[in-house]
């Protein structure tokens, strides 16, 4: 398995792990084994209505429509302007990691905000999130921050090819060398190696829901902390 | 001016500055007469500027792609060597020398991918003269970080040129290139990720910068 998605702050029965081997290990990535693996999830399944709605309409994968990629990319920037602006209100970080997560929390609702502009009335909601307690801890936060970065960085690589309209494209890679960048940052904050591979791989849709869903981030129940504090999303 | 191309540290008479100033606003016929006044880079103005006419009307195709991936393999081709140099000066320590050493297997990884995918119609390495800039630490990481972050804006303004055939190889680099950027910028202390949405620059506008450092002689 590549490191990129070894959730280890959050994937403690190693339930996303061995999912994404599933995945990989087969080419034909049935869709129906991945709502199968999904459903048994518990947390991810309801949240992860709006993704699997999407995810649904893409059941042939090539018929992803720009709008659907737009989507499926604004889904994952409101996961993450949330979690870093929860973060930042939480308060449990400090020095390098504290201005990472101000800095990084503005590019990602920024990002948000293009790809709703972007996509008008098609835009989807944002879901409902509960980090399970990663936004409250510096350690947790860091290890996730890492993750959720690269996925990121393989999710844009994966859609970019896929889009249709020109404008469309620009801003999918405009942002997807921000999120390379954020990667690369929190891995140097981290000790890991910034870069550490000469190729970035992409995934598949598939593959970046499954590993969202997994996380057990995006909740059915109001926005919450693992303290049970409701913090307020700008997101 | 964007700060990807102020190249403070090298740019001593302040000749390439200069040069980035009217880049945006430069007519083509300006910017020949530009690349071809800037002496020692003719060679490599010749390879890129043989494939600008056709670039910027262009539709994707096959053709355009081959010019485009030897627009990138020259970059690539300059990045490789810069490392690679600075690396077997001796001249770096610590993180610089880590960057270094993991930054140039990568550039050359990429050359070698760049080159197998074009065949025969690879262009040539040109040959470099980096001004004393692989020789030490601190001009190595300001030019570093110039190198950088003008790769990822060379990429993503060629991103939409490309087939939807090639464009996930240049996409697999071109976030690389970002972590390079954003890896030796935090070396440096700068912001790591200092915009929302990183620059896409035109073949031209990258081709001015390149010429103006002086870095490629032949």
């Amino acid at each position: 398995m590549t490191d990129k998605l070894t959730l280890a702050a959050v994937d403690r029965d190693g339930a996303i792990e061995e999912m994404l081997d599933k995945i990989d290990g087969e080419a034909a990535a049935s869709r129906g084994i991945f709502l199968k693996k999904s459903a048994v999830l518990s947390g991810g399944l309801i949240g992860g209505g709006a993704l699997l709605g999407t995810l649904a309409k893409n059941a042939d994968a090539a018929t992803a429509t720009d709008a659907d990629i737009a989507n499926f990319a604004l889904t994952l920037e409101y996961l993450e302007a949330a979690f870093y602006t929860e973060a930042v209100q939480m308060g449990a970080l400090s020095g390098d990691v504290a201005r990472f997560a101000r800095i990084v929390a503005a590019h990602e609702r920024t990002h948000v905000a293009a790809l709703k502009k972007m996509l008008g009335a098609a835009a989807v909601a944002s879901p409902s999130f509960n980090f399970q307690g990663t936004t409250e801890s510096q350690a947790k936060f860091k290890a996730t921050a890492q993750v959720l970065e690269d996925t990121g960085v393989m999710a844009y690589a994966g859609q970019a090819p896929r889009i249709q309209s020109t404008a469309i494209l620009k801003a999918a890679l405009a942002i997807h060398t921000v999120e390379a960048r954020h990667a690369s940052w929190i891995r140097h904050i981290n000790g890991a190696p910034p870069a550490p591979v000469g190729f970035d791989k992409p995934k598949t849709m598939q593959q970046i829901l499954a590993a969202v869903t997994g996380t057990g981030f995006i909740s059915s129940g109001p926005a919450m902390t693992a303290s049970g504090s409701n913090p307020s999303f700008t997101g | 001016m964007s700060d990807h191309l102020t190249l403070e540290a090298v740019d001593a008479d302040g000749a390439i500055r200069e040069a980035f100033e009217d880049a945006g606003g430069t007519s083509r016929a300006g910017f020949f007469k530009k690349a071809f006044a800037a002496g020692g880079s003719l060679t490599l103005g010749g390879i890129l500027i043989g494939g600008l006419p056709a670039i910027g009307s262009a539709a994707p195709s096959p053709a355009n792609d081959v010019k485009i991936l030897n627009f990138a393999l020259t970059l690539e081709y300059l990045e490789a060597e810069f490392y690679t140099r600075a690396s077997a000066s001796g001249a770096l320590s610590g993180e610089a020398r880590e960057l270094s050493r993991v930054v140039g297997g990568h550039e050359r990884a990429h050359v070698a991918f760049l080159k197998g995918a074009l065949g025969a119609k690879a262009v040539k390495k040109p040959t470099f003269d980096f001004k004393g800039t692989t020789e030490d630490q601190k001009l190595f990481l300001a030019t570093a970080r110039v190198l950088e972050d003008t790769g990822v804006a060379a990429y993503n303004g060629q991103g939409p040129n490309l087939t939807k055939a090639t464009l996930p190889a240049a996409a697999s680099i071109v976030s690389v290139e970002a972590r390079h950027a954003a890896w030796v910028r935090d070396i440096l202390r700068q912001n790591p990720a200092p915009k929302a949405f990183d620059d896409a620059l035109s073949m031209p506008a990258i081709l001015k910068a390149v010429t103006g450092t002086g870095f490629i002689t032949g």
